[in-house]
């Protein structure tokens, strides 16, 4: 038997996590919150669908598949970020992390625009259940986002240094950004799709 | 590692806190869930003559288990000061520790002072104008789930300390643990809007889940904090990693003896 340790092999490197490992902590803490955040939306329109599918039809699918393709297209942008500066091609990371950015402000914007069109109508957070729910989902997940605006910034300032480069910091931020982008479908689903 | 006096062990003075912290954490589960039972919260939507029974049915645990608040609440002190000991043991600047040591300071008057001072009031006079105790009832509630906002940022500028550090005081998941922490008191802030449904302030969401969330957040930095005080070397550099459990057996022995 010997007690030479084999060099790490391609397989094990695969299985290594992208980023800090800690960073899965938050990801699966705020999958967790979330689900009972759908948990309590899912039972209450059990026991009030009638009313629940009446306010939900006041929601527009198109805006909110426009809102996905924006975001799925945003975490495309992220992971070539990542891609790129794997390959040591920072110029395109930094410019792929500017278009992430851009694409979390659209999203924001067409956000604002859906939120202002709904209290326009006279659809607020206190006007029905569906609502209030709409409401808390749809704002508490903008909050990550604003939170994923500013972990855009930390990559591109890391991009944009070659003394302050760090690949893990890189893959961290963009964990993060997928985690909102994750958040976002499931929302979708719930709020949108299903009637 | 400076050398220190005769009869001088700052590691017993740190576990002499540690202790208080844990004290401190158990009186407060033991009075608000058991004595007074104001947690869970009672209803936002009770009316101006329903509040008067509530006084009535939980008088003498309030006057009980708030008292014993009044006389020993000021351990949530040890807290504090434990958490910004370790935040200035960071390689961070020590603005994070005056940060968190004011805003944590002065979140206690609204974080659970303010409640007990209402609530006892309340239960002092059962016989007062119920419109009157209703608002007393309000204010002690509101005011305790309410102003979850100043813990916001004190959970914030822990994480910030956490992540920037390179002295590994603590792992980096606990500070994205402080970010989970902080946006689940921002859920909290539909409590000043509504009175009864999931987003009030004994709801689903509102009081619920956060109260699982935080109950988990504490357990886990009262857990950090004991590993912190045992890998605490007096230095400046990195803090060392935990020692095998067997090894950390024998040197608590020497460090109690």
């Amino acid at each position: 038997m010997t007690t030479t340790q084999a060099p790490p092999t391609e397989a094990a490197k695969a299985r290594r996590v992208p980023g800090q490992p800690d960073m899965w902590v938050l990801v699966l803490v705020e999958s967790l919150i979330f689900t009972s955040y759908f948990g309590v939306y899912l039972f209450y329109r059990a026991q009030h669908e009638a009313a629940f599918l009446q306010e939900q039809a006041h929601l527009d699918l198109w805006l909110g598949i426009v809102d996905t393709i924006v975001l799925l297209t945003s975490s495309w942008s992220v992971a070539r970020c990542v891609q790129n500066a794997r390959a040591g091609r920072y110029p395109a990371a930094v410019r792929d992390a500017c278009v992430t950015a851009a694409l979390g402000l659209l999203f924001l914007a067409l956000k604002i625009a859906e939120w202002a069109g709904h209290i326009t109508a006279g659809h607020t957070l206190t006007s029905g259940e569906f609502f209030t729910h709409y409401f808390f989902l749809t704002v508490i997940h903008a909050v990550h986002l604003l939170i994923g605006l500013v972990v855009v910034g930390i990559v591109v300032r890391q991009l944009a240094d070659p003394r302050r480069r760090d690949q893990q910091v890189v893959e961290t931020c963009a964990t993060y950004w997928h985690t909102v982008d994750f958040l976002w479908v499931l929302i979708f689903a719930l709020l949108y799709v299903a009637r | 590692m400076r050398p220190f006096a005769r009869g001088e062990n700052p590691k017993r003075e740190l576990w002499l806190m540690w202790f208080a912290v844990l004290a401190f954490y158990q009186l407060y589960t033991v009075v608000f869930f058991v004595l007074t039972r104001t947690q869970p919260p009672g209803s936002p939507s009770y009316t101006a003559a329903e509040v008067p029974g509530w006084f009535a049915s939980h008088h003498d645990g309030l006057l009980v288990g708030l008292a014993l608040i009044f006389v020993l609440g000021g351990l949530s002190a040890t807290s504090i000061a434990l958490i910004t000991y370790t935040i200035r043991r960071m390689s961070v600047s020590r603005a994070f520790a005056y940060s968190y040591l004011i805003l944590y300071s002065v979140s206690a008057v609204p974080g659970f002072l303010f409640i007990c001072v209402a609530l006892t009031a309340g239960a002092m006079r059962p016989e007062r104008d119920p419109r009157l105790q209703q608002w007393l009832y309000d204010l002690g509630f509101l005011s305790f789930s309410g102003t979850m906002g100043v813990f916001l940022v004190g959970s914030l500028v822990w994480m910030a300390a956490i992540l920037l550090d390179r002295n590994r005081v603590f792992p980096k998941w606990f500070g994205y643990l402080n970010l989970c922490n902080a946006v689940t008191e921002v859920v909290v802030a539909p409590a000043w809007i509504f009175d009864r449904g999931v987003f009030a302030w004994n709801g689903l969401i509102a009081w619920w889940i956060n109260v699982v969330v935080f109950g988990i957040y504490t357990g886990v930095f009262i857990n950090l904090l004991r590993n912190v005080i045992i890998r605490e070397d007096f230095g400046t550099g990195p803090l060392p990693d935990l020692p095998p459990r067997r090894a950390r057996r024998h040197t608590a022995a020497a460090e109690v003896a």
